[in-house]
């Protein structure tokens, strides 16, 4: 795909890239910074174990190095789109939960949710570029159901294991970032990773 | 407590009565029934029971009962020890009969069963359901009371057991009341837990007493009902959690918490909050906190988290607030009748957010609706509408408060008519084509239509107070409203406003509407000027004067005056005078007229003020003094009869310089004192007032009057020159200073003076604190001159003069002035001291001449021999009184050598040495000249033996007598050491050889050169190392003085070095009399020879 690509479109995917990937930094930063918020406003433990859950993407990857491109866009997409569901829940929660003095949280994670909308958009954008366009959101809502019914402690940790993995997502986006704005022979980028890349 | 016990004994001994009553019926033989109970569960039927002794066997028994109400016996066959008969009013006999298995009767026996004798206890309750609530850890507990066998209203009790854990630990234990109403009732009880129901089981039973009041036999509880369950989490094979789930409690409430988890996991430890919890253990599966007198939680809630063994964790969120505060001041009122506005404040705050808020009802009791407030949290005080219902005047509002802990309410009964806080008024204009009436409209956003208005427009204007003006108006829907205001002032610019509220019941105004202009047309003057005249100093002319109509006067704009000046009806003379002009002038000549004047604007002309130009003679007119009072000048008059349309006082608004300002005030004829204020007066400024009268024919001058509104000190002293000076007295002579520099009424001077020489820096005479200054305060202003008197001659003094009012005292004008010398005085001064000189030269010269035998034998005698010398027996003696002192005894001495100089080669070292040594001074000779050309013979003496003996002074003695000169040891070592002096003395100490006493190098110079080189021989070999300064620490009489310190030290050194004979001081000389120390010379026996 990429061996076809327009001087200006190869231009455009590596500004692109180079903006998502300064993005992506921002996000980080901005989702540590919400963590150490998120935790003190929620009297959690920072160190508290939050095990895998139901419906958030893991940022880990098995064959990392292996994945091609699209794969790489199609996953961060799919990824951030969970996360604005998930955030925009978060948010709605605190709306209905918290009190006068949250409102700095709030503002936090209304924030961080305006930026991941925007990543989503600019992976849109490259997918875009790569002539095959976006998926639809359809499969990448997450089940709403089972999380009524969990207590406001699994709710509170459920909101730190979000964040911590979007913190996660944020680090791997911008990997994959650089590798898409690497120029891989012929033209393509789709070069497997060496070992020491591999996650 | 004491009665109860007693009770119990009472029953108790019944009891044992009974119990032996029916034992003593008993017949103990065998096979023979005994033991007959009777028990009742309830009023209709009892049964008894009775036990056989024999052990056989047995078969049927024949059970045989009667009353006293019913004789035939009734009998009943049964297999059992048991019965179930009726209940009888009355006593009853029983008759039991026991039959063998073959029908043969083993016994008999009969009972009298006495009411007293049946026990009465209800049959067993069954609890119909325990269920439990989760959420609230509520069990609730249903059973039916069975009252359908009691007659209705007796008094039933239930007991009620909870019990927890597998354990079954009593929990608690309750006593319910109820009443039997004949019928089967289901009870209800409810039991909050203080623990989460999902933490353990709990369990619960029931019992039961029925109060049977007429019953007269034992009453008992029922037997306890079987245990009725509920499961906690910890039972069901996957049930784990942290419970209660995310509840809400109270502050200062206790809340036990558990953890429920999987039967191979453990608790490692329980959080609430940061802290770390005791466990309680429960079950094998779950464990509890126990929180006391929890404190309010963040608004997140309190954490509460159980961390199980593999690093899993479980939690839960507890919110702890307070229950609603009773809302405050709640009030409703309507700005429009189209919705009812209730506020109220909050009071304290719960501490619960989102969904565990406090949430607020408004409900109308009247018509029963009820309406739910959305408020903001925010906000501290709350707000909620109502709408308005029709034909309702009165409402009954109760507004609800609730949260999750609990709740509370407010209410309030109000007439909406007088509750009226009607919204702005909108829309203000102004009309009007008058000048002094206006039309306000405005409109109100409302529907008013039941009540009256009450509306208030304030007005304003730039020259007068606010002013309010209430209108009352019916009340319009969405109405436009008008009003009309008069007695405006013509031409004023005014602001309007209006504020309005219910007139009938006022509760509150209304917020102001903006603020509209609006000025009112012209109107003529008011009335006409105040008007004064002067004829001009040649009297040809006269000047109108005519003050400016205030605002509020000339109802407009004033654009020009008319003077007119009228002989009888006859127009003399007409003008005028256009703004701003305020005076005119008119040539009558020597006629007199009466002027009008006509102030006009352009609506009109005022009403014309007129005045007289006849002006009557005035004879000795006084002048006076005003007096300054406050910020104005009181003047004050005697009544004048004649005087009969009043005063005048006029003045001039500027003082001095010309052209005269006029100004003037009148004053009705029974006034005889005024207090003129003007804002154009300044302190310290004269005034002249003067006072005029009105009469029939004129005005006349009465009195000219000056003062000022506050007086000053001069601006400066007067200048002040000296006329005159002599040796003791100064004439002062000085000006007048002018009346605009005076600030004040003159009331004198001040002349300060005393000795001062004239020095720029020098402080004035009256702040220098010169202890000498004088001041003479002259009072009499007439003066202008003064003569100082009592003054030293030819010394500087400094003078001041100074001008005071009541104000103070102006800044000093200073002289210097020097007296003149007193001539005959320096005279006399001279002349009495050279007279006294030549007096005594005169007497001094006859003495000397008529002494002059004496003198020369005493002082010059021809023979120069020691001892022949009467100074010298003179001196002898002295000291033959001392015979320890024998220094100047003229004993034989034999010189050890004797070396003659030659006088031409020695005349010049004479020179030197008196150069150089000091104590030459003292041993030359008064006719010095002949000693320049004496040859002296240098005689080194010391005896060797003897003591010592100066036997010349040969320094001395004059050349003439002698051709040798005696230069004994002291002499040689006289020139001493003085301060300046040392530094010399400190090259030849400081050499490498270092004496302890000093050798004069004049005295070495004296010497020739082959003595000294002999004496340096001599001195080489050996050198004293006798402190001069230890000997002078041996004389302590010696006087303290250097040079005298030094002359005893030459005294004795010498000696020591050439004698060897003085090295140690005798102990005697410390003590010897000051001659010894003197030694010999001229010198001293000049200064010891007083009587000559």
């Amino acid at each position: 795909m990429a061996a076809a690509e327009t001087p200006s479109a190869a231009l455009r995917r590596r500004d692109l890239c180079s903006r998502g990937i300064r993005l992506a930094g921002k996000m980080r930063s901005d989702v540590a910074d919400l963590l150490d918020v998120y935790v003190e406003r929620q009297g959690l433990d920072a160190s508290a174990n939050v095990a895998a859950l139901d419906g958030v993407p893991a940022a880990a990857a098995e064959r990392w190095g292996e994945q091609t491109e699209s794969q790489r866009l199609l996953d961060n997409l799919a990824a951030y789109r969970a996360f604005r569901a998930l955030l925009t829940e978060m948010l709605e929660e605190q709306r209905d939960q918290a009190g006068p003095a949250d409102t700095a949280l709030r503002e936090a994670l209304a924030a961080v949710l305006l930026q991941v909308s925007a990543f989503a958009y600019h992976l849109e954008e490259l997918l875009r570029l790569e002539s095959r366009g976006p998926p639809g959101e359809e499969g990448a809502r997450p089940p709403a159901g089972p999380r009524l019914g969990l207590g406001l402690f699994e709710r509170k940790l459920r909101g730190l294991g979000v964040l911590r993995e979007l913190a996660q997502w944020a680090v791997r986006s911008a990997r994959d970032l650089r590798q898409l704005s690497k120029p891989g022979p012929g033209g393509t980028a789709a070069v497997p990773a060496g070992p020491a890349e591999s996650q | 407590m004491w009665k109860n016990s007693s009770l119990c004994c009472v029953l108790a001994l019944a009891i044992l009565c009974l119990t032996s009553l029916i034992c003593s019926q008993e017949i103990g033989s065998p096979g023979e029934p005994q033991n007959l109970k009777c028990i009742m569960h309830n009023l209709h039927k009892m049964i008894c029971t009775w036990d056989v002794s024999s052990k056989g066997r047995y078969g049927q028994t024949d059970f045989c009962y009667t009353t006293s109400h019913l004789p035939p016996p009734v009998c009943i066959k049964t297999r059992e020890k048991r019965v179930e008969i009726p209940v009888s009013e009355s006593s009853i006999t029983v008759s039991i009969t026991t039959n063998s298995i073959y029908g043969a009767a083993f016994g008999t026996k009969k009972f009298a069963i006495h009411k007293k004798d049946i026990s009465f206890v209800p049959l067993t309750p069954h609890i119909l359901s325990l269920t439990p609530d989760f959420s609230t850890s509520t069990l609730n507990l249903k059973w039916s009371d069975n009252g359908s066998v009691f007659p209705y209203g007796l008094d039933a009790f239930w007991q009620i057991e909870i019990l927890r854990k597998e354990t079954m630990e009593k929990v608690t234990q309750v006593t319910y009341h109820s009443k039997l109403t004949h019928e089967n009732t289901i009870l209800s009880w409810n039991w909050t837990s203080d623990m989460p129901l999902e933490c353990t089981s709990h369990y619960a039973k029931i019992r039961c007493y029925i109060n049977v009041t007429d019953f007269v036999g034992h009453k008992d509880w029922s037997d306890w009902s079987p245990v009725e369950k509920v499961l906690g989490k910890d039972t069901e094979p996957n049930g784990s959690g942290v419970f209660p789930q995310d509840t809400v409690v109270a502050v200062g409430s206790d809340v036990t918490i558990c953890c429920v988890h999987a039967e191979d996991q453990q608790i490692k430890r329980m959080t609430y909050g940061p802290e770390i919890y005791p466990l309680i253990h429960l079950s094998s599966r779950s464990s509890a906190i126990r929180v006391i007198n929890a404190s309010a939680s963040d608004t997140s809630g309190t954490n509460v988290v159980c961390t199980l063994s593999q690093d899993e964790m479980d939690g839960t969120v507890l919110f702890v607030g307070y229950a609603p505060d009773t809302p405050q001041n709640l009030s409703c009122e309507t700005s429009n009748f189209l919705i009812i506005k209730c506020t109220w404040k909050p009071g304290r705050p719960s501490g619960l957010y989102g969904k565990r808020r406090t949430k607020y009802s408004l409900l109308e009791r009247i018509s029963g609706k009820n309406v739910s407030c959305e408020v903001n949290e925010m906000n501290r005080e709350r707000v909620c509408g109502f709408p308005v219902l029709a034909d309702q005047k009165t409402y009954s509002f109760t507004l609800g408060v609730s949260n999750p802990i609990g709740q509370t309410e407010s209410s309030l009964l109000v007439d909406l008519t007088q509750r009226v806080h009607p919204k702005t008024p909108e829309k203000l204009t102004v009309s009007g084509n008058s000048s002094t009436n206006v039309h306000l409209h405005w409109y109100i956003n409302g529907s008013f239509t039941e009540i009256r208005l009450l509306c208030q427009i304030e007005i304003s204007s730039g020259h007068s107070e606010q002013k309010l003006h209430n209108v009352s108006m019916p009340g319009g829907k969405f109405s436009t409203y008008t009003a009309q205001l008069n007695a405006l002032h013509p031409y004023t610019k005014y602001q309007f406003r209006v504020r309005c509220s219910a007139a009938d019941h006022f509760w509150r105004w209304s917020d102001w509407s903006r603020v509209e202009e609006h000025t009112t047309l012209e109107a003529p003057p008011a009335r006409g000027p105040d008007v004064w005249r002067e004829r001009s100093p040649s009297g040809s002319s006269l000047k109108i004067f005519w003050k400016p109509l205030t605002l509020s006067e000339a109802n407009g704009k004033i654009v020009s005056h008319e003077v007119s000046c009228y002989l009888l009806d006859t127009l003399l003379e007409y003008k005028e005078v256009t703004e701003p002009s305020n005076s005119t002038e008119i040539k009558l000549g020597k006629n007199d007229c009466v002027i009008s004047v006509v102030a006009k604007n352009h609506a009109g002309s005022s009403p014309p003020s007129k005045i007289t130009s006849v002006e009557l003679p005035s004879d000795n007119v006084k002048t006076e003094r005003a007096v300054a009072l406050g910020n104005g000048i009181y003047i004050s008059w005697s009544s004048y009869p004649n005087v009969t349309c009043g005063y005048i006082v006029k003045w001039c608004r500027s003082s001095g310089s010309e052209p005269c300002s006029v100004d003037w005030q009148k004053f009705p004829s029974n006034t005889t004192d005024a207090v003129i204020k003007s804002a154009l007066f300044r302190p310290g400024v004269r005034y002249n007032f003067l006072l005029y009268g009105c009469k029939s024919s004129g005005y006349q001058l009465l009195k000219n009057i000056t003062g000022y509104m506050k007086e000053l000190p001069p601006k400066r002293a007067p200048n002040f020159t000296v006329e005159e000076t002599s040796s003791d007295s100064i004439l002062v002579k000085w000006e007048d200073i002018p009346v605009e520099d005076c600030q004040g009424f003159l009331e004198g001077y001040r002349l300060s003076f005393a000795k001062g020489e004239k020095d720029a820096l020098k402080p004035r005479l009256s702040e220098s604190g010169n202890p000498e200054l004088k001041v003479k305060n002259i009072t009499d202003l007439t003066k202008k001159s003064l003569r100082i008197l009592d003054l030293q001659g030819k010394t500087s003094y400094q003078l001041d003069l100074q001008a005071y009012t009541a104000g103070g005292v102006s800044p000093p004008n200073s002289l210097y002035v020097v007296t003149k010398e007193d001539s005959v005085g320096l005279i006399i001064a001279i002349l009495i001291p050279v007279a006294v000189v030549v007096l005594l030269g005169v007497v001094a010269s006859i003495f000397c001449y008529r002494k002059r035998e004496w003198i020369k034998d005493t002082f010059y005698p021809e023979i120069p021999n020691p001892e022949n010398s009467k100074a010298l027996q003179f001196q002898k003696n002295i000291c033959e009184g001392n015979k320890t002192l024998k220094t100047l005894e003229m004993n034989p001495c034999t010189p050890n050598s004797v070396e003659v100089v030659e006088t031409q080669s020695a005349a010049p070292k004479i020179e030197d040495t008196e150069m150089m040594s000091p104590a030459a001074d003292t041993t030359v000779p008064e006719d010095g000249s002949d000693s320049e050309n004496e040859n002296h013979v240098v005689v080194s003496y010391c005896p060797p033996i003897i003591e010592e003996e100066i036997s010349n002074p040969s320094m001395d003695e004059p050349v003439g007598s002698s051709q040798v000169v005696y230069i004994d040891i002291q002499s040689m070592y006289q020139p001493q050491i003085k301060a300046e002096e040392e530094p010399e003395i400190d090259l030849v100490t400081t050499a490498g050889y270092k004496p302890q006493m000093q050798l004069p190098i004049s005295a070495l110079k004296i010497e020739s050169r082959s003595a000294t080189e002999e004496e340096s021989d001599k001195t080489a070999g050996y050198r004293p190392q006798a402190n001069t300064n230890a000997w002078n620490m041996d004389t302590p009489d010696s006087p303290g003085s250097v040079e005298s310190t030094n002359e005893n030290a030459s005294f004795g050194s010498p000696c020591s070095i050439n004698s060897r004979q003085f090295l140690i001081p005798p102990k005697d000389d410390e003590d010897s009399p000051k001659p010894t120390n003197t030694g010999w010379s001229f010198t001293h026996f000049f200064q010891n020879k007083p009587n000559d």
